[in-house]
């Protein structure tokens, strides 16, 4: 029973519900709150724990903002982890083993992830190959590159003479300002490089007329050809985009990681598609957001960040990780 | 279809790229031995997979062993972690009539049978590091990961005086040198009143020991020493220390040892120690060379192996002593 007094709160209350942003957040609040609940002493409500999820969960983020401008336009994008592994080995090797300035290495590296992420789009866009097929393919491609250009070894700031002696070189001032810490040490750089990231990939989707052609294409897809979109165009874009971020993430990684790993990223790109699909950004393409992505990350990020405080086990954590993707979607799907 | 056309001028041309690719760096590239004297013997060298660093050691020890006798050609191939594609390396290896047969099995069970077949066509097979079931080979070549953990676990003790806050950092718990790297550190530290206070499976992965020791850090105000059971480990785990401003009060320790990481992470002084894990390369070649030159050689070989430390690394390591 219904009383006219509650009636219009109710439905305001059904109405915030039908937006994927809110339900987003509702998942990410119910995270929270068992973070709140299972708080390990008290670590959760330091702000450090916070400033490290923030810190872990940017790389990841990076990739899914890409991964988001993909999926709209009902395409997929599985070479991000390859990717990331490829241009953080070319990263380092140029700066790292080759000492070149980071004013020819950072540009160089963005020109490589950009060039992965074209190839790939060229593929869907141009030979219409399926999303899948095509990103699949430059997955396993890019992560051969990664090996035959590092031979396989994880490229650090050592080296070895050819008399056998091993010298290092300085960490370059980039890899330490990346891995840094701003703002009397409470936020990461990594996590400002997210930031600008997300803003970036929001002016795309809400802002610019490439935006509205990425939605379009992934409405349907004839209807915006017949309409004058230029499908493959965006295609493109979208998947070019995604390939810069790629970049932009393995930079931070190498960064990070001090090194660069051949095998840095293996995985990354389901994490990547998780937070997407989390936020509310639907696989079908058409409907999504970046800010649904940002939620999504912070979903993902801190169930890790509580299960790791709590040093919960291995195999209870992938499970509860499981069990918690199904139900922050199949809340996201609860019409009415 | 002239795109269809173009399609498949492109992947060819990407697959062309892909295979040279392949060949260039030598210890992953196919054949190897000096192009002078023509070589007497041919060993087909089969790795389970050169993803893992380790690995990528294991086949430049072989391949700088081998170096030295011209007479030797060595056959390198890479199973991509997949047992039955390494399964057919090993028959291709028999049907080529290969001198010698080098594996690491990627698992037990499936290779048991093709290394079997071979070692009963006459084929000597050395077994590197991963065992295979039965006896049906000549000789296995292997460390003890439980050996080692044991002897970190000893080395913490007495390097903290038989006190302290410890963190491990686990190897994947569900592969067998996880599980003995843990077993042999707990039974190295039993009786020492050491505390472990925080462990969590990073799953051999630098990014995740980072993510696991910032929660540690996070939780606890003193901590000691961090045990890592591979030294990308601890690495991550000095890393979430040196962010956190912690890393001159904490001690690290990994395992493994490789000139190219673990040692150098030494030798800069970000870890205490470095315990080894070694890949039997180079005796895999001196049993290869006895094996061919008809002498004897034992059924089974336990390698040897050394911590790295800040006062030993110059003079390369000391040996562990036997239990």
């Amino acid at each position: 029973m219904t009383t006219s007094a509650s009636a219009p709160s109710e439905t305001r209350v059904r109405r915030a519900l039908r937006s994927s942003a809110l339900r987003a957040l509702a998942a990410l609040l119910f995270v929270l709150l068992i973070g709140v609940l299972f708080n390990a002493d008290g670590a959760f409500f330091q702000w450090s724990t916070h400033r490290d999820m923030l810190r872990h969960i940017s790389v990841f983020g990076i990739l899914a903002c890409g991964m988001t401008l993909v999926i709209i336009t009902a395409g997929i994008d599985l070479a991000v982890g390859s990717v990331l592994g490829f241009t953080a080995v070319l990263f380092a090797l140029l700066s790292l083993q080759l000492g070149w300035s980071p004013w020819v290495v950072v540009p160089a590296v963005l020109g490589a992830g950009t060039a992965c992420g074209l190839a790939s789009g060229t593929l869907v866009a141009r030979f219409r190959l399926q999303p899948f097929i095509a990103t699949l393919a430059m997955m396993v491609f890019a992560r051969g590159l990664a090996k035959w250009i590092s031979g396989g070894r994880k490229i650090s700031s050592a080296f070895q003479a050819p008399d056998g002696a091993f010298q290092y070189r300085e960490v370059p001032g980039l890899f330490r300002a990346i891995n840094s810490k701003l703002f009397g040490g409470n936020i990461a750089v990594v996590t400002l490089i997210f930031v600008v990231c997300v803003l970036a990939a929001w002016i795309i989707l809400a802002r610019l007329r490439t935006g509205r052609h990425i939605m379009a294409v992934g409405g349907n897809e004839e209807a915006a050809r017949l309409s004058g979109v230029p499908v493959g165009r965006t295609k493109l874009i979208a998947y070019g985009f995604s390939g810069l971020l790629c970049a932009v993430a393995g930079i931070c990684q190498a960064a990070q990681e001090q090194q660069g790993d051949p095998e840095a990223g293996a995985t990354y790109e389901l994490t990547a598609i998780a937070i997407v699909v989390i936020g509310g950004t639907n696989l079908m393409g058409g409907r999504g957001g970046i800010g649904l992505t940002l939620i999504g990350a912070m979903t993902i990020g801190y169930l890790e960040k509580i299960l790791s405080i709590n040093a919960v086990g291995e195999a209870t954590r992938l499970m509860l990780t499981g069990l918690i993707i199904v139900g922050a979607v199949l809340f996201q799907r609860v019409r009415k | 279809m002239n795109t269809r056309f173009i399609l498949i001028a492109v992947l060819s041309v990407g697959l062309a790229a892909g295979a040279a690719c392949g060949s260039k760096p030598s210890p992953s590239g196919d054949a190897a031995g000096p192009s002078g004297a023509a070589p007497k013997f041919t060993i087909g060298m089969s790795q389970c997979n050169l993803g893992e660093p380790w690995r990528v050691q294991m086949n430049a020890d072989i391949q700088a062993a081998a170096a030295a006798h011209p007479e030797l050609k060595i056959v390198f191939k890479d199973a991509q972690n997949d047992s039955l594609r390494q399964r057919s390396q090993i028959e291709e290896f028999a049907a080529a009539g290969v001198d010698l047969i080098i594996v690491s099995p990627k698992e037990a069970a499936p290779l048991t049978e093709p290394v079997a077949a071979a070692f009963a066509k006459g084929i000597p097979v050395i077994v590197l590091d991963r065992r295979v079931l039965g006896d049906a080979f000549t000789c296995f070549i292997g460390a003890d990961n439980r050996r080692i953990g044991k002897a970190a676990g000893a080395w913490i003790v007495r390097r903290l005086g038989g006190k302290g806050k410890v963190v491990e950092l686990k190897g994947l718990m569900t592969s067998t040198p996880g599980q003995d790297r843990n077993a042999g550190f707990r039974e190295g530290i039993r009786g020492g009143g050491l505390e472990i206070v925080f462990e969590a499976d990073m799953k051999w992965l630098e990014p995740d020991a980072r993510q696991e020791m910032e929660s540690a850090l996070a939780r606890f105000p003193k901590i000691d020493l961090v045990y890592a059971h591979n030294d990308p480990g601890a690495h991550g785990a000095w890393l979430a220390a040196q962010a956190a401003g912690r890393d001159k009060d904490i001690l690290f320790v990994g395992i493994d040892g490789l000139p190219h990481e673990g040692q150098i992470y030494v030798r800069q002084g970000l870890l205490a120690a470095s315990f080894e894990y070694p890949t039997g390369g180079r005796e895999a070649i001196e049993t290869a060379l006895k094996i061919l030159a008809r002498e004897s050689v034992p059924k089974e070989i336990t390698l040897a192996s050394r911590v790295f430390t800040q006062d030993n690394i110059e003079a390369g390591g000391e040996w562990l002593k036997e239990p």
